[in-house]
């Protein structure tokens, strides 16, 4: 059957070349192979040459880029892995099932490094959910999927991050993250590198849910997306749970695995061709071997599939082979089936019943010739003018209540309520209460893991506003008291055929580079989406980058939480405030109290370094008791958190924060970065560590009182009882959802 | 068979599609919505009646539902499946 | 002492109860496979069911765990008077097994939910609260969808005049109130006990208060319940 006939995802380009790699045309199966590992979502062709800017080496990094988890070193034979993962199209088709098989997705790639999965981080973006029910609906399912997988399988879901905007409307953004732990010696990689060595499949049966889901994942949703359903993988957290206890039970007993990967994008398609071109070796399979779920499978839907809860493991061939393995299998009731052997020959080669049904160089499949897009730097400026005098400027208490009952900042515990962050006896600093959540190790120490992301920063300036989300994804992990050790990325655009939109993500990738390697962050692991757009309407998301990061505490005096925590505490601004206002919650409320073209914040690694640095300091130096960072809504929104958590007031003069802002209403919520607030005992102290750093700072007030009251160089301006606030801020979204 | 809470077991679930669905829709004559579980049993029985006894004494013995909350309506399906 | 531990395929908080009684003087866990027939003719001072969602709920929570083998050995060594501690998913599993009254139905709110609470303890004849007070306030956490302790109106009556109820939920002071009740459960129940005092379910997990580095308050309340085990108490339970 000729490729044009079979409604492939590849470009006329990318048959040509597959035809000439191949001296021959290909069969359908094979087609069917090549079109899901060619797929953008498997084979990052329209961005892997690019991913070659990001810093992947460093002292702790074990495991880079380009396996199923990142591998950091954290000491005394420890390691912890980390992947992202995102479903944006299956969640905006179907919210539950997308979300769930999205956490099963992420589990899976850390578990088939040989670590346990220990926490589960959800960064999503919605629509507006104070205007669109669909929005709301969206949210609502997203939220039940994650927490009813999560919860099933013993992960605690630990952090998350949630951004409402209008370009998400139709196009939902799911991503989750994992992080797991294991020893550094029972790692175990995806390739098969002996040949003889036995192929297994295990796990759930193959069956004609969500055929095609890469291809699915690396086009525009299309406008009667509702068709689309059966796209969507079915979730088994059960069977996802048997496979975790069997497979760590096995490792736990030092049972011989020599490679394990899990089946994720391109089913088995992946998982074979993977396994085969990172051991340098190729696979001989017998499709009939495969558990079906449905009689009639056709050999290509069968490597196409991507039914869930499936693992493929490679073990020792000759006698006594699997005799660790098998039985503990049976004990779970994990179904599992030999399908096939690794040889040395480096192909792909298919079998059914014997006979050959597909026979591929592996490399072809594996390596999808990369795509140069051309793009092109918007010609009109993104920034609209805006009035010399301002037309609106509310007064601060009224913008502050505005601000903290919006959902972009208002509490989200409605969301992580759902789900269990307590499993596993590890998390130390729990949602709500500081920047990022804290779990113990067993060596004693502590990571700390945040995600951030900013897409109005992102697409009003593409280069600083990714390089703002790692900025503020490390700020998030030092309040906590952590070293920022490593860091998965996760890049999100539109059409890459749109020269704009892969200017935006050329300019997203290179700001984040750039940071991390001026940071000295290493990435260990990402992911790249693209087609995150509605093909009726022809809109595309705002650019959404996400940095996800974790660090290391060496020991429990050194964690610190955001609420104040006595009266009397004197209140630290860390960082210079400038009028960067383009693009901040406070714009976004009152568009017209933004006076001249203001920017989006930049981003000064540098400067970040040394702050962070000052930061853990003062924490090593007992000198400070509550931390927190500057983000959403600024210096005001900061103090408030921190009042509301601590339930004590404070008395600030936003005049004396270190600020180039001619406005208080700007030093208040200009969302600038490289900036937190501190309190503790002795502020003369803070101040001089502070000055010895060489960093801005300033003391700006006291702990004390039942209200935030804020002057600015003068009398008092607001006084917002902290009940109010809290009342503001925790009923905000429950107001929405429930 | 149908498994559903006994009359005076607060029902939540069914309580909500009622009030924050089907009433705020214009469906005004509706008065009570409860929501239960349903299973499908395929038997192989001599004849209709022992295939329900079969099925009842399932119920019972393997505590399908829990008598303290639910009730159980077994009963015969004649349309063939799908 | 030995402990077993009851591990469903499923269960997920097996690990976390190993190790908090691990913290406990005197006790030693064991992991017990819920096939594993050594459960029955063995030595254990008591028995913990723990939380998770064993055969992921499927049916009920609980309904299939409660007609495992594991069960029907668990109920013979019930009946000779070992003590048995059935935790979140534990506490479905004793209710669908018959060895506790009444039916855990979904929570008031339909959503799962987790966070942490004030129980009281109301009963101190049994083997996981003869280390307590009456009326003690202990913090401890939630974290379920199905949680609401239901039984028809008469057999409630008697539970309570019967003393059966074992914890209640509460606000700081230990009064039970409407606000500190996370769930709907009829009259704050959040765990109970058999009339013999031997067989106690609780939905709150002490295992995950029972280290102040975990606890909210930094109060490892939790260990006060596990170590009630060590403590030698006169007479039988219950009575």
């Amino acid at each position: 059957m000729k490729a044009e006939q079979l409604g492939l995802g590849l470009t006329a380009q990318e048959i040509a070349t597959v035809r000439k790699s191949l001296g021959r045309e290909p069969n359908e199966t094979e087609w069917s192979i090549i079109d899901a590992e060619w797929s953008e979502h498997s084979s990052y062709k329209s961005s892997r040459g690019l991913l070659k800017l990001f810093p992947t080496t460093g002292k702790r990094v074990v495991l880079g880029p380009g396996y199923d988890a990142g591998v950091v070193d954290v000491g005394d034979g420890y390691v912890v892995t980390l992947h992202i993962e995102s479903h944006n199209h299956p969640s905006a088709v179907d919210p539950y099932g997308g979300a769930s098989t999205g956490i099963g997705g992420v589990l899976r790639d850390i578990l088939s490094v040989a670590s346990r999965p220990i926490a589960l981080v959800d960064i999503l973006r919605f629509g507006l959910i104070d205007k669109s029910g669909h929005s709301r609906w969206l949210l609502k399912n997203v939220v039940r999927g994650i927490a009813d997988y999560g919860n099933c399988v013993g992960v605690a879901t630990v952090a998350g991050e949630i951004e409402f905007d209008d370009s998400f409307e139709r196009n939902c953004l799911v991503d989750v993250a994992c992080v797991g732990l294991g020893k550094k010696g029972d790692l175990i990689l995806g390739e098969a590198k002996a040949p003889g060595d036995v192929l297994v499949l295990i796990g759930g049966s193959t069956g004609r849910d969500g055929i095609k889901g890469a291809t699915f994942a690396s086009k525009n949703l299309k406008e009667d997306a509702g068709s689309e359903r059966s796209s969507v993988q079915v979730p088994d957290p059960f069977m996802k749970k048997l496979l975790l206890d069997s497979l760590l039970e096995i490792v736990a007993n030092r049972g011989d695995i020599r490679g394990m990967k899990d089946l994720g994008g391109g089913g088995l398609s992946t998982a074979l061709s993977e396994v085969a071109s990172k051991g340098g070796t190729g696979v001989d399979v017998e499709l009939k071997r495969v558990r079906l779920r449905e009689d009639d499978m056709s050999p290509t839907e069968i490597m196409t599939s991507e039914s869930q809860e499936r693992m493929l493991l490679v073990l020792p061939s000759g006698p006594g082979s699997g005799k660790d393995v098998i039985p503990v299998l049976e004990k779970y009731g994990v179904p599992y089936s030999v399908i096939g052997k690794v040889t040395s020959s480096p192909r792909l080669v298919l079998r059914w019943d014997g006979k050959v049904v597909a026979d591929l160089l592996a490399s072809l499949v594996t390596d999808a010739p990369l795509i140069d897009w051309p793009y092109k730097k918007p010609a009109t400026p993104r920034i609209s003018p805006r009035p010399a005098v301002p037309a609106d400027e509310p007064p601060l208490r009224d913008a502050l209540l505005a601000l903290l009952s919006s959902p972009n900042i208002a509490s989200k515990r409605w969301v992580y309520q759902q789900y269990d962050h307590e499993v596993g006896l590890r998390t130390v600093v729990k949602p709500g209460q500081a920047d990022a959540a804290v779990m113990r190790l067993p060596n004693g120490r502590f990571i700390a893991i945040k995600g951030d992301g900013n897409s109005r920063h992102s697409s009003l300036d593409p280069y600083e506003g990714a390089a703002g989300c790692v900025a503020e994804a490390c700020r998030n992990v030092v309040a906590v008291g952590a070293e920022p050790i490593a860091l998965v990325d996760h890049l999100q655009s539109g059409d890459p055929s749109d020269p704009e939109v892969y200017w935006a993500f050329r300019e997203n990738l290179r700001g984040m580079a750039d940071y991390c390697k001026a940071f000295g962050l290493p990435v260990v692991g990402g992911k790249v989406s693209f087609y995150n757009e509605d093909s009726a309407t022809g809109r595309a998301i705002k650019p959404s980058p996400i940095a996800l990061v974790v660090g290391l505490a060496s020991k429990e005096s050194g964690l610190r939480t955001m609420a104040f925590k006595r009266a009397g505490d004197a209140i630290v601004v860390v960082g210079e405030t400038r009028p960067e206002m383009a693009g901040s919650e406070l714009s976004a409320r009152f568009p017209k109290s933004i006076t001249v073209p203001s920017q989006s914040p930049h981003v000064d690694a540098q400067e970040d370094l040394k702050t962070c640095r000052a930061i853990l300091q003062l924490i090593e130096k007992g000198l400070v008791d509550a931390v927190h960072d500057c983000s959403g809504g600024g210096l005001g929104v900061a103090l408030a958190e921190m009042a509301i958590s601590g339930s004590l007031g404070a008395k600030v003069d936003l005049a004396l924060a270190p600020s180039s802002c001619s406005r208080s209403l700007e030093t208040a919520f200009s969302e600038s970065h490289g900036r937190f607030v501190v309190s503790g005992r002795d502020g003369a102290a803070i101040a001089s560590s502070l000055r010895g750093a060489g960093v801005p700072h300033a003391v700006v007030g006291k702990v004390g009182g039942s209200s935030l009251s804020l002057s600015a160089g003068g009398p008092l301006v607001a006084s917002v009882p902290v009940s109010s606030m809290r009342k503001k801020w925790e009923g905000a979204i429950p107001e929405l959802m429930d | 068979m149908v498994i559903s809470n006994k009359p005076g077991v607060r029902e939540p679930e069914g309580e909500t599609i009622l009030h924050d669905l089907v009433a705020k829709s214009g469906f005004q004559q509706v008065e009570s919505i409860r929501a239960g579980k349903y299973l499908r049993v395929k038997v192989v029985a001599p004849d209709p009646a022992s295939a329900k006894r079969l099925v009842e004494k399932m119920c019972n013995e393997l505590r399908i539902f829990n008598p303290a909350a639910h009730s159980c309506e077994v009963s015969i399906g004649r349309v063939p499946v799908q | 002492m030995r402990v077993a531990v009851i591990r469903f395929p499923g269960s997920n908080c097996d690990l976390d109860m190993m190790a908090a009684l691990r913290t406990i003087k005197g006790i030693e866990p064991v992991l017990v496979w819920h096939e594993d027939g050594g459960l029955g003719g063995s030595d254990y001072g008591a028995v913990i069911l723990p939380g998770g969602f064993s055969f992921a709920d499927r049916l009920r929570a609980g309904a299939i765990a409660a007609n495992s083998p594991a069960m029907a050995r668990v109920k013979r060594l019930a009946e000779r008077g070992v003590p048995v501690l059935g935790v979140c998913n534990g506490f479905q599993i004793l209710v669908e097994s018959g060895l506790l009254p009444g039916a855990l139905l979904r929570n008031s709110t339909l959503r799962f939910v987790c966070e942490w609470t004030h129980v009281r303890v109301e009963n101190t004849r049994t083997p996981f609260t003869s280390g307590l007070r009456e009326g003690q306030v202990l913090s401890m956490p939630i974290a379920h969808g199905e949680g609401r302790f239901f039984l028809q109106h008469a057999e409630l009556a008697r539970l309570e005049k019967e003393g059966l109820v074992a914890f209640r939920y509460c606000d700081a002071s230990g009064r039970p109130t409407a606000g500190s009740n996370p769930t709907g459960t009829l009259h704050n129940i959040a765990g109970v006990c058999n009339a013999e005092g031997n067989v106690v379910g609780l939905m709150p997990h002490p295992e995950r208060a029972a280290e102040a580095l975990l606890s909210i308050l930094g109060r490892p309340d939790g260990s006060l319940v596990l170590s009630s085990l060590m403590v030698r108490s006169e007479g039988r339970w219950g009575a």
